[in-house]
C-alpha cells in the first residue's frame, strides 16, 4: 500500500568537507552531533584554517545530553549556537543566512524531518545542490501533509495516520521540498472503514 | 528542445546602424509579416548568410525586448581577421536586404530563483544583457550590471544604458583606467546570487577563476562566449551512415564541411557550449583537437566524441558515425 520508488524522496549521504567553499555552516539535531564531530575532524586534517569560517547551529534533544556541544567547542571554531527547540534554532539560522556570501556552504545532520525544515529555508536562499550537504541520521519519522486539508502531522511513525480532519492517511513516499514534508492521502475513500493494518515502519 | 534548424524564419533587414567604427546594429522583421517567435532575455539567434564561396551560419544575441516581437535586433562587432561572418554582415547587408534566422535559443538564460544577478559585460557581450534588463525590470529581484568597454567610443551602448539604469549599472572604461574589480564583486554578494558574465574570453577566465577561488559553486555561474570556430590544417572525413566523403578547409569548421557536403547535422548554439552537434568518432588517424566548453575532460580524452561546431583533427582522415 505504501507507494514507494517515488524518485522525490531525498538522497543523503555521509558528510564530507566541501574545500571548495569559502564559510562554512553546519546545522545538527539530537545524534546529528556525530555526523558533525566527524566533519570537523575532516576539515580540520583537511584545511584547518577553515575553522575560522565555520559555524555550527545546534539543537539538543533529550537523547543527546549537551555534552555533545563539548566536542564542537573543543574544535575552537569561529561561532557556536545551541538551542533547546527547533524553531527558535531556524530562526536564527534564517537571519545568518541574510547574511551570509556567495562562497557559503550548507551541512546538515540529523533525522530527515529535522532536514527538511533546514532545507526548505536553504531552498528559500536559492541555494543549489552544490552548495547543500546532508547527512541522515536519527528517527525516520515522517512530516506529513494532508493533502486534503493541509495541516502538517509531526512524527508520523506508522503506515497510515489518523489527520486532526479525521480521514485516515497513508503516508507516501511522494515528498514535497517546499512543504519539507511526505504525501498523505485519504486511503479510505472509496470504501469507506476499509483500512490494512497499521504498523510502525518509520522507526 | 527547440525547432530543426532546417525550419528557419525568412526575414527583410529593416534598419541598419553604424554605432562604432567596429559595430553595426540591424533590426529584422518576417518577411511574411505578423510576429517573430518569443524569446526570454539571454537569447540567441542563428542569422544565415548565403555568401559568394559559402553558407554562413553565425550566432548572435537578441538584444531587443522579449516583449517586441514585431522584428529582432542584433549587434555585430566587425572582427579581424574575419572567417566572412561578420565582415558579409558589415559589407553585403543593407535595409532590405533577405536573410534567414534559426529559431532563438536560450543557452544563456537567467536563473528564475535567484535573489541577485550580478550581469558583466564587456565589449559586445553587453548584447544579451539588454535584452534580459527588459526581463529585469519586471520583477522585484536586485540586480547590479558592470559594463566594460575599451573606451567611450567603442562603447556601443554606453549612454543607452546609462541613461536606462543609472543606479543600477556601472559603466567602466580602459582608456580612463578603469577596470572591473571582480574579485571585490564577488567576494561580497549575498547567498542565493547568480552571476553571468559575456565578454572576451580572457574575461569569462578571469571571471569563472575568481569565482571559484571564492568558493562560488558552478550551479551560480553562467557565462556565454560565441567564439568563431578556430581555424587549422585541412583535414578530410568520412560520413560512416551517409557514405559520404568531404573535405574540411582550413579556415572552415567540421560543421560547415558536413553542412556543404548536404549532410543535415543537428546545431543549436555553434559555440561549442550546447552540446547538440555531437558526433560519435569512429576512427581518426591522429589527434582530434576540441575546443569546446561542452565535453568534460575524460570524453575529450577518450577520443570517442567530437563537437564540430568548434572542433577540428590534425589528421588526415577521421571518420564519424554521422
Amino acid at each position: 500500500m505504501l507507494i514507494t520508488g517515488i524518485r522525490s524522496k531525498p538522497i543523503y549521504a555521509p558528510l564530507q568537507p566541501d574545500l571548495g567553499g569559502r564559510y562554512h555552516l553546519m546545522v545538527g539535531y539530537g545524534v546529528g552531533a556525530a555526523p558533525l564531530s566527524r566533519l570537523l575532524g575532516d576539515f580540520d586534517r583537511a584545511m584547518p584554517e577553515s575553522k575560522a569560517h565555520t559555524r555550527i547551529w545546534y539543537v539538543a534533544d533529550a537523547a543527546a545530553p549537551q555534552a555533545n556541544t563539548e566536542a564542537f567547542r573543543a574544535a575552537n571554531i569561529a561561532e557556536l549556537r545551541s538551542f533547546n527547540a527547533i524553531d527558535p534554532m531556524l530562526s536564527d539560522l534564517t537571519a545568518a543566512m541574510d547574511q551570509a556570501l556567495m562562497g557559503t556552504r550548507l551541512y546538515v545532520a540529523g533525522p530527515e524531518s529535522f532536514m527538511g525544515l533546514v532545507m526548505r529555508i536553504a531552498h528559500g536562499f536559492n541555494l543549489a545542490q552544490d552548495e547543500v550537504r546532508a547527512e541522515e541520521c536519527g528517527t525516520l519519522a515522517r512530516r506529513v501533509h494532508c493533502i486534503h486539508c493541509r495541516e502538517t502531522i509531526e512524527n508520523v511513525r506508522t503506515n497510515i495516520v489518523q489527520c486532526g480532519c479525521s480521514r485516515w492517511l497513508v503516508v507516501r513516499d511522494h515528498y514535497s521540498r517546499r512543504l519539507a514534508a511526505y504525501m498523505g492521502v485519504m486511503i479510505d475513500a472509496e470504501a469507506p472503514g476499509e483500512r490494512p493494518e497499521i504498523k510502525e515502519v518509520f522507526l | 528542445m527547440s525547432a530543426s534548424h532546417a525550419d528557419t524564419i525568412p526575414v527583410r533587414v529593416v534598419a541598419v546602424e553604424q554605432i562604432t567604427p567596429q559595430i553595426k546594429h540591424f533590426r529584422f522583421a518576417p518577411i511574411a509579416g505578423g510576429e517573430l517567435p518569443a524569446f526570454s532575455g539571454g537569447s540567441h539567434i542563428i542569422v544565415v548568410m548565403r555568401g559568394a564561396q559559402r553558407v554562413y551560419r553565425n550566432p548572435y544575441s537578441l538584444m531587443s525586448s522579449p516583449n517586441e516581437l514585431d522584428s529582432y535586433q542584433i549587434s555585430v562587432l566587425r572582427v579581424e581577421p574575419s572567417r566572412g561572418g561578420s565582415t558579409f554582415m558589415h559589407e553585403q547587408v543593407q535595409v532590405g536586404t533577405e536573410l534567414e534566422i534559426a529559431h532563438p535559443v536560450n543557452l544563456f538564460g537567467l536563473a528564475k530563483l535567484a535573489r541577485k544577478h550580478l550581469l558583466l559585460a564587456g565589449g559586445i557581450g553587453i548584447t544579451p544583457f539588454m535584452a534580459q534588463l527588459h526581463d529585469l525590470r519586471l520583477t522585484e529581484v536586485p540586480f547590479e550590471l558592470h559594463y566594460a568597454t575599451r573606451s567611450p567610443q567603442h562603447g556601443a551602448y554606453c549612454e543607452l544604458i546609462a541613461q536606462a539604469e543609472p543606479q543600477r549599472a556601472r559603466l567602466y572604461h580602459d582608456s580612463a583606467q578603469r577596470f572591473i574589480d571582480i574579485e571585490e564583486l564577488l567576494s561580497r554578494q549575498p547567498l542565493g546570487t547568480h552571476v553571468y558574465v559575456c565578454g572576451p574570453a580572457g574575461m569569462i577566465t578571469r571571471v569563472l577563476d575568481t569565482a571559484r577561488a571564492l568558493g562560488w559553486p558552478e550551479s551560480h555561474v553562467h557565462y556565454e562566449k560565441f567564439a568563431a570556430p578556430p581555424t587549422g590544417e585541412a583535414f578530410d572525413v568520412h560520413l560512416q551512415k551517409s557514405g559520404i566523403d568531404l573535405h574540411v578547409l582550413p579556415d572552415q569548421s567540421l560543421l560547415e564541411a558536413i553542412e556543404a557536403a548536404g549532410v543535415d547535422a543537428p546545431y543549436l548554439c555553434r559555440g561549442g557550449v550546447c552540446g547538440f552537434c555531437r558526433a560519435e568518432v569512429l576512427s581518426v588517424d591522429g589527434e582530434l583537437v576540441h575546443n569546446d566548453h561542452y565535453l568534460s575532460n575524460d570524453e575529450k580524452a577518450s577520443g570517442k566524441a567530437i563537437m564540430p561546431c568548434v572542433s577540428r583533427a590534425r589528421c588526415s582522415k577521421l571518420v564519424l558515425n554521422l
